[in-house]
């Protein structure tokens, strides 16, 4: 990532390691600070941070359905399970 | 089938019914499958994706849920131990399967190339609202691409992020430790993630 006046590229790799957990809220404060600060400064990282953060909103929308069980299935199994022999 | 006990949970709503059916009320068992057969059924869709072997994982877990109830321990959600028995029965199905290549995904693959280090705003669709970008492209390009991820990173991916375990509880599912867990996450989502910048940057 960039290389500013600011900060030096090492911060960049460093925050590039922990955007999930950023994101996730499962980092300490300090830590959390650190990657605030830091992408306060630096766009790139910014950039990666939103575009992580959203590409998880994307996914997490798109399957957050939840398909219906074919009933011939359900069906099925509840036979099969209503068959088998109870274990001692 | 027993899982790391964790001193937290005490309570589970499902406890009342497990107990009553390895009590000798073997009748209640549909109750338990009635609870999470379409959960089930939803999360052998997205790691097996083919109808078939989805229901054959669901079928097998269930029968192993059947069999070994009466081991069950009450030190853990029951979902949680559901779980691990969906994820070992969803692996022993994988061996044979036609996706995904095995392959180790490490971070330095995804660190932005030049172009984005000359980045001088952040990406338009970072703060554009879900339904404006969702279109019908775009679900297949994020379907797909959660489909090519290697199956370890999907298996977490898919436990995080849409079965909704916390990360301790995902690592006792797996057996792996919490770290290992994150790491393979974060690197999950940045596969998806570059599947999405390559299609906004080819589209610029």
């Amino acid at each position: 990532m960039t290389m500013t006046p600011d900060h030096e590229h090492k911060d960049c790799l460093a925050m590039f390691a922990k955007l999930s957990e950023y994101i996730d809220n499962e980092l300490d404060e300090p830590a959390r600070k650190e990657i605030e600060d830091h992408a306060g400064v630096c766009l790139p990282c910014r950039a990666c941070l939103e575009t992580l953060r959203q590409t998880i909103n994307m996914y997490k929308k798109l399957t957050s359905y939840q398909k219906q069980v074919p009933e011939t299935f359900s069906k099925r199994l509840k036979g099969l399970i209503q068959k088998l022999p109870l274990e001692k | 089938m027993s899982i790391s006990p964790n001193p937290r949970i005490a309570q589970d709503d499902d406890f009342e019914l497990i107990r009553a059916i390895n009590a000798g009320q073997s009748g209640l068992f549909p109750e338990l499958l009635r609870r999470y057969e379409r959960k089930l059924y939803n999360f052998g869709m997205r790691m097996c994706r083919d109808v078939q072997d989805t229901e054959d994982m669901v079928q097998d877990t269930f029968i192993n849920v059947f069999n070994y109830l009466k081991d069950f321990r009450y030190e853990t959600k029951f979902k949680n131990w559901l779980y691990r028995i969906a994820t070992g029965t969803c692996l022993k199905q994988k061996r044979k399967s036609k996706y995904a290549p095995e392959r180790e995904l490490s971070l330095e693959e995804f660190i932005p190339d030049e172009k984005a280090r000359m980045a001088t705003q952040v990406p338009e669709w970072a703060s554009l609202p879900l339904e404006q970008l969702l279109n019908e492209e775009l679900s297949s390009l994020i379907k797909e691409g959660i489909a090519s991820l290697p199956e370890k990173y999907r298996l977490v991916l898919v436990l995080r992020d849409m079965e909704e375990f916390d990360t301790a509880e995902t690592a006792r599912i797996l057996g792996l430790t919490p770290e290992n867990i994150k790491v393979r996450l974060h690197r999950a989502r940045l596969f998806l993630r570059e599947k999405l910048k390559a299609y906004y940057d080819h589209d610029a």
